[in-house]
């Protein structure tokens, strides 16, 4: 039972994670349609960021996150000034954008590469080793709340949804698409630093923690469904669950054990094609 | 008649340059035209058929290590072990690709990410079998009427592979099928509205690609005459996807010129800037699509048209 | 007379090196996944061969290194491979992933031209293929668990867990911890695979800490995943001792396991200690400015291993300086004191198998020697 109740902490706080990832996407996705594999890279960026300011500068804990979570925003909206934009005003098709973020992937990640040591960097903990799940658990229950609320009940939210429902439309009635399209970049560069900040400390900040975060908050988005903001959380979750839960529980060879989620997952979406939550 | 003597052409060209080059040089050749080859069929499934898959190398490694488990561990004669290797093929591709048909958008994206990732778990996990980590080794290409094939005559195999691979695809894209994919592509709705079974041109398309991915990896394995996980990861597979965009996706000469230019890039760049090469590359591909988001090959024609 | 002398002696230099410079290909990663081991091996290898230079050669003749990065892709690894024999070089020193390492093997039997790795420890890149041409001096898995073992044996353990990624070196090594294991009669009771781009290790850690075992071998060497490894033994509170492989060995733990580690016994093939180390550190560090660790002492061995073959041998040609290679006999800066790289009987990983010690994280410092060999 202590187990069950460990592993409950431990499988929300990595699926808290995966759902500030699969936001990133999702924020993306809504109004843009465009999927920006290059969120794992951000989170990265982010892990970064908390290297420098709190373990080299050691900054306090609320300043060195405020920064990082500024200098994400930033990031991202040069990201889509730079990657999309061009691409979008030129009314090129929707791929084209698609996969210029996959080469921005490679600058973000070679960036960083040629700049910090190849070992992993340390980043301390908000609140010390045996708090971190809860710290991450609460900061992200704090961003969905905030976004949900966003989209839900500020006009400026409903202004996304109908961009996300239909872009012509949108525009004739006047909603302004290239800046939702730059605000929905940089608050997806916001939750994916945010991801990588609050999970730096226990996987250290390295040059080639991108891709894995970036296919596992995939992985989450896929089940959660694209359609609401819940889902994202959701979809991280069930991932978290049935990867930790396979492990702890599962009797079949370690090695194995890292195949029967995706195994799972695949089945799960196989009667459930649309993810957890269909769009309204 | 004309036709046939161009691609006779084509091959004596292609596969007489071998015989000019130092051993390097054909070592580098043939991994080059083992990369367009790949290209080329990956080409055809995402470029002209418009499906987002990662399992293109697994199933380049599936090819590569049946041909070499079914030969040298269970001892089978070679045709044999090649149909069975093609045969494996085409049983996990129908696997992936009949329930991902029913699905929509980036299903089949994370059915074939899931593929390839299990491919790697099960190569570092299959004991005697596959190697485990360090894979097969120390075997030989069998022996035809007492001569083995090797040096530039095995470059000459694989010009033959990639002549033999574009063909089939040239041909295809050409009949009613390729208009089919492109439908698919474009519109899934419309194409259905037209009379396309989208769900069949799909799963055609996946597994025969998926099929000369393998065909391709029999290939390869008597290339070095070792197979190991590492070749066939997922990193891989995105640059795959990085030629195909560089070039430009849907052309055959896209696939072709992407894989050249991506595949060469380390070995020039490498010597000239040391490690910021991939900087260099990850610029060079974002600079391309914001340039000329129908790849290098859509250059070319905007050239060719305003000269 | 002063000044007349020293021109003197600069043609002296000049005409030793008159001749052409013996080329020596290195096959490294700066890029993927191994650039944090290769890099600072093929820096060592840089010093080792600036040293021998500095000192007038081999043969009367300078090496020249022709360093080449693979990327830790194996089948760009081998077409360099093939590059470096095009280009003239005699001898290949290899520094990348292990099946790289491998995959230009199949090059290196082929132009029959000779290959060492410094660094590689994988026990089958030696017994895979049969290639005369190919050595290895890194540390065998077979030899670290058995040093780990004859260390632990007055704690009588019975029951062990054994944990490691899912990177090809982790399996590989998992793979010899399990076989020593099995040999020296101790029951695994749990085996755990932390794979790559995990977020945590704790269920990992439950299953250990549920099968109470003795001990706990480490196998893995992603350092990130490692690190999950000891913050989850530290938030359960575990007590048993911790047995790691040479990954511990990298100085970066003490930065990035702060506080996680104390106490943790690791396999080394370096002494801080020995003679040879004091020396090789003080000259390394007043020649680049920066403090060198067992990673450069492994790529200053393998140049300088292979300089005294080519020296032995008498002149440049393979066969000649394989024969020698064969027959070396070499005390170098890595391995416990008095250890000498050999490979007796034609075997070609020349590790000795006493050659190893046993050290303890004391705090977050890489602590003293506790043991040495296998005995």
């Amino acid at each position: 039972m202590q187990d069950f109740l460990e592993l409950t902490v431990s499988a929300a706080a990595s699926g808290c994670i995966y759902g500030l990832i699969a936001l990133a996407y999702l924020l993306m996705i809504r109004p843009t349609g465009i999927i920006n594999f290059a969120v794992g890279e951000w989170a990265m960026v982010g892990a970064f960021g908390g290297y420098l300011l709190l373990s080299k500068f050691e900054w306090p804990y609320p300043l060195g996150m405020a920064a990082v979570l500024v200098f994400m925003l930033v990031i991202g909206w040069l990201t889509e000034r730079i990657a999309v934009r061009p691409l979008v005003e030129r009314g090129a098709p929707l791929l084209a954008p698609i996969l210029a973020l996959l080469g921005m992937l490679v600058v973000f990640r070679e960036a960083i590469s040629v700049s910090f040591a190849p070992d992993p960097h340390p980043v301390p903990y908000a609140l010390g080793i045996q708090r971190q799940s809860f710290f991450i658990i609460a900061v992200t229950s704090v961003v969905f709340i905030g976004v949900w609320l966003f989209f839900e009940r500020t006009i400026a939210g409903k202004s996304f949804e109908a961009v996300a429902i239909h872009r012509r439309a949108a525009a004739l009635m006047g909603i302004n698409l290239s800046r939702v399209t730059a605000l929905s970049f940089a608050a997806g560069a916001g939750a994916a630093g945010l991801a990588g900040l609050l999970v730096s400390p226990n996987v250290s900040a390295h040059y080639l923690m991108g891709v894995p975060l970036a296919i596992q908050g995939f992985t989450a988005l896929v089940i959660g469904g694209v359609g609401r903001v819940e889902g994202a959380l959701l979809g991280g979750l069930l991932l978290a669950f049935a990867e930790q839960l396979t492990v702890r529980y599962a009797p079949i060879p370690a090695g194995y054990a890292q195949g029967v989620p995706l195994l799972l997952l695949m089945l799960f979406l196989l009667l459930r094609p649309t993810g957890l939550l269909r769009a309204k | 008649m004309s036709s046939l003597l161009r691609w006779l052409g084509a091959a004596l060209l292609l596969a007489g340059a071998a015989f000019l080059l130092s051993d390097y040089h054909n070592d580098v050749y043939r991994k080059l035209l083992l990369w367009v080859t790949l290209a080329l069929s990956y080409n055809f499934l995402f470029g002209i058929c418009g499906q987002i898959a990662f399992s293109h190398f697994a199933f380049y490694g599936i090819g590569a290590y049946s041909v070499v488990i079914f030969l040298f561990q269970f001892h089978l004669p070679f045709p044999l072990a090649i149909l069975l290797g093609i045969a494996l093929c085409i049983l996990f591709a129908l696997a992936v690709a009949i329930p991902s048909a029913r699905l929509e958008g980036f299903y089949l994206a994370l059915a074939t990410l899931a593929l390839a990732q299990l491919f790697i778990v099960v190569l570092n996990e299959g004991g005697a079998v596959t190697g485990g980590p360090g894979g097969l080794a120390n075997y030989k290409l069998p022996e035809f009427l007492g001569t083995r094939i090797r040096g530039p005559w095995y470059t000459a195999v694989i010009v033959l592979l990639l002549l033999g691979t574009l063909a089939v695809l040239w041909r295809l894209d050409r009949s009613w099928f390729g208009r089919a994919c492109r439908a698919v592509r474009d519109n899934p709705e419309v194409a259905a509205a037209m009379g396309v079974d989208v769900a069949r041109t799909k799963v055609t398309a996946f597994t025969l690609t998926s099929a000369l991915a393998g065909i391709a990896g029999m290939v390869y394995a008597f290339v070095d005459n070792t197979v190991n996980p590492p070749i066939f990861g997922l990193d891989n597979a995105f640059l795959l996807l990085f030629m195909v965009i560089v070039g430009g996706a849907g052309r055959h000469a896209g696939a072709i010129i992407g894989a050249a230019l991506l595949f060469l890039v380390p070995f020039v760049l490498s010597p000239l800037i040391g490690h910021h090469h991939v900087l260099v590359f990850g610029v060079l591909v974002v600079a391309a699509i914001l340039l000329q988001p129908r790849g290098l090959v859509g250059l070319y024609d905007a050239i060719r048209r305003h000269p | 007379m002063k000044n007349l002398l020293a021109v003197a002696a600069a043609l002296l230099a000049a005409s030793t090196f008159a001749q052409e410079p013996i080329k020596i290909g290195v096959i490294t990663d700066r890029v993927g996944v191994s650039k944090p081991y290769s890099e600072p091996c093929t820096e060592g290898t840089v010093f080792g061969a600036a040293e021998i230079n500095r000192r007038g050669g081999v043969l009367g003749r300078k090496i020249e290194l022709l360093i080449e990065d693979d990327q830790s892709r194996p089948d760009i690894s081998a077409a360099l491979a093939r590059k470096l024999i095009d280009q003239g070089a005699v001898f290949i020193l290899s520094m990348s992933l292990t099946p790289a390492t491998q995959q230009q093997q199949t090059v290196t039997m082929e132009a029959k031209t000779p290959q060492m790795t410094p660094m590689n420890s994988g026990d089958t890149l030696t017994t895979q293929l049969p290639n005369p041409y190919f050595w290895q001096t890194g540390p065998l898995g077979s030899i670290q668990i058995a040093t780990l073992l004859a260390h632990a044996r007055a704690q009588n353990l019975k029951r062990v867990a054994l944990i490691s990624d899912n990177s090809d070196l982790g399996q590989l090594l998992a793979r010899f911890f399990r076989a020593g294991l099995e040999k020296a009669g101790i029951q695994i009771a749990a085996e755990e695979v932390v794979p790559r781009g995990a977020t945590t290790a704790e269920p990992q850690m439950q299953k250990i800490r549920a099968a109470n075992p003795d001990a706990m071998f480490m196998a893995g060497v992603l350092t990130a995943e490692n690190v999950l490894i000891f913050k989850a033994y530290r938030q359960f509170g575990l007590k048993f001792q911790i047995h790691s492989s040479y990954n511990l060995s990298v100085p970066v733990y003490m930065s990035v396991a702060k506080g996680l580690i104390d106490g943790v016994t690791f396999v080394d093939a370096y002494d801080p200690d020995k003679p040879e180390v004091k020396q090789f550190v003080a000259e390394y560090t007043k020649a680049t400015g920066k403090a060198p660790f067992n990673m450069h002492g492994y790529g200053y061995d393998g140049i300088m291993m292979v300089a005294e073959a080519i020296r032995r041998a008498g002149s440049t040609d393979k066969e000649k300086i394989r024969e020698a290679m064969q027959q070396t006999s070499y005390a170098g800066v890595m391995g416990a004191k008095g250890m000498k790289y050999r490979f007796p009987e034609g075997k070609r990983a020349g590790f000795d198998p006493d050659g190893m010690v046993v050290r303890v994280y004391e705090g977050d410092r890489q602590g003293r020697v506790v043991h040495v060999g296998q005995k």
